[in-house]
């Protein structure tokens, strides 16, 4: 086999187009993620009833298998839930109108929930108590307290953490090409099947997904410094 | 002004506080002292409801909150009027001085920003850090931080401050500059509540010292009477375990 350079460079500029939908995918799938990661760690920390216990389930279960199954499950098992209901309804709504890249968007932002929740769940113990007490001790109300003093210092103890998991999914979102979506990777695929250069493809793919990476730790990096101006301590 | 009646906390089994009574006149500096353990910390946060009274009735003014059914609301209103300064400070760690000071004004009491800035900034200056407005409390001595904290309660304009052992986690050469402004405090006629073993600012600053031991208060009275004549067996031998010059005889 031999390699063809020029080939790299020119799946490359191809695959620019396909950047836009990995950065969606992950960016709406870690926002989303993390929204329902800050409630379901909230439900556990604060041992709500029922929602609790519920939580600390799912987070189990959805850590437990791979992200691969996640999306298969929601691509296969979702739309028969809403047909089901739609017919029970009468609607005439059918789940064929649904693009494939919504599947992928509500499979990702389940597998992100269940690692941001661990996330925000450590960050916020982080915090110490005496935090909390003073804010009371001025006469905050809890969700005054946990929005002014507890979240802004969990949220910056915990950037190493969410950069991390970022770039996990970042990687992740490859798999959404198993429902015809056509991310970096599936365009990697697509470029290369004119002339079977798989191999020049999936290097342009790797050079991209590395620089969004080193791109993703330097904007952590910076954010992290801003943020943290606060924290001269710690070991480092 | 602050009426504690019949409070009683449990941690467990372990019962911290048996039946406490003390009431605390408006403008009195009332000095608790007493050994480790004793429940001295507990009992100062129970007035402010950091911790839950089993039983008993809190009263601030007008308010009497019945311990066995606080409303959330009661127990919000008991805290906008008490301040607390922490043993180990507790400033927000991710706020300035000036940021500390000026939250509660605006989070909890909605003062306008810039009114809650001039009345930060005054305090501040009061307690000798005008110069220190933006530090993080990271940049500041434990000294300065304990000041900052001190500020933050004062700028709320509290019917009532209650300290926890406001320079026990200070280094030696650093107590005076703090005890200096509590002092300061003191004179303008603000109500406190001390929990300290600096038996030289109790003697000087208090109206009234109140010694607990094992989850009662076993004696108070006035500070002079107290140090030179105490009733009780158990405050005496406390009294002379404390005070260096006692031990100078043995
Ligand atoms: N959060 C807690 N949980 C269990 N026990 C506690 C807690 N806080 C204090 N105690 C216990 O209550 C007793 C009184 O403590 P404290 O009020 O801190 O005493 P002091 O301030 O006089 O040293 C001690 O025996 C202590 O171990
Ligand atoms: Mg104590």
């Amino acid at each position: 086999m031999k390699l063809d350079p020029a080939f790299i460079w020119t799946a490359f500029v191809k695959l620019l187009s396909a950047v836009p939908t990995t950065l969606f995918i992950t960016v709406v799938s870690v926002a989303a993620g993390f929204l329902l990661g800050t409630a379901i760690a909230l439900f556990r920390i604060y041992k709500v009833p029922v929602l609790g216990p519920l939580s600390a389930g799912y987070v189990t279960f959805i850590r437990g298998t791979p992200m691969l199954v996640h999306l298969l499950l929601i691509y296969y098992g979702l739309p028969a839930v809403i047909d089901g209901v739609s017919a029970a309804f009468g609607w005439s709504f059918r789940s064929v109108s649904i693009p494939y890249v919504v599947f992928a968007l509500i499979a990702f932002t389940i597998t992100a929930s269940a690692y941001l929740s661990e996330v925000v769940r450590s960050g916020l113990l982080s915090v110490s108590s005496g935090q909390l007490e003073a804010a009371y001790s001025v006469g905050m109300t809890t969700p005054q307290a946990i929005r002014r003093i507890v979240f802004p210092q969990a949220f910056a103890a915990s950037i190493p953490n969410l950069s991390n998991s970022f770039i996990g999914m970042l990687h992740g979102s490859t798999l959404a090409f198993t429902v015809s979506v056509v991310e970096i990777n599936a365009k990697a695929q697509i470029v290369a099947s004119t002339n079977w250069k798989y191999f020049e493809a999936y290097i342009a793919a790797a050079v991209i997904f590395w620089g969004l990476t080193v791109l993703i730790e330097r904007l952590a990096g910076v954010l992290e410094r801003k943020i943290n101006i606060y924290n001269r301590g710690g070991v480092a | 002004m602050i009426r504690l009646r019949r409070i009683t906390k449990f941690f467990g089994r372990n019962q911290v506080l048996k039946d406490i009574d003390l009431t605390v006149e408006k403008g009195e500096v009332v000095v608790i002292l007493g050994p480790s353990g004793s429940g001295k910390t507990t009992l100062l946060r129970c007035i402010n409801y950091l911790e839950k009274p089993n039983a008993g009735e809190v009263a601030i003014g007008e308010l009497a909150v019945d311990c066995k059914r606080p409303s959330k609301k009661d127990i919000q209103a008991l805290r906008r009027k008490t301040a607390m300064v922490f043993q180990h400070y507790n400033l927000f760690k991710h706020k300035t001085a000036l940021e500390n000071v000026m939250e509660g004004l605006v989070v909890v009491r909605k003062l306008a920003k810039e009114e809650a800035r001039e009345r930060s900034v005054r305090v501040l200056e009061k307690v000798g850090l005008g110069d220190k407005l933006d530090a993080y409390p990271s940049q500041l001595s434990g000294g300065q931080q304990q000041r900052v904290g001190i500020a933050r309660a004062l700028a709320l304009e509290p019917e009532a401050i209650l300290f926890d052992e406001p320079t026990s986690a200070l280094d030696p050469e650093r107590v005076g500059e703090v005890l200096e402004v509590i002092r300061n405090i003191a004179k303008e006629g603000i109500t406190m509540i001390v929990v300290t073993h600096e038996m030289g600012f109790a003697r000087d600053v208090a109206n009234r010292v109140v010694f607990m031991d094992g989850g009662v208060i076993v004696e108070e009275g006035d500070p002079k009477i107290i140090f030179s004549r105490p009733k009780e067996e158990r405050t005496r031998q406390f009294l002379k375990r404390i005070t260096p010059e006692a031990n100078y005889s043995i």
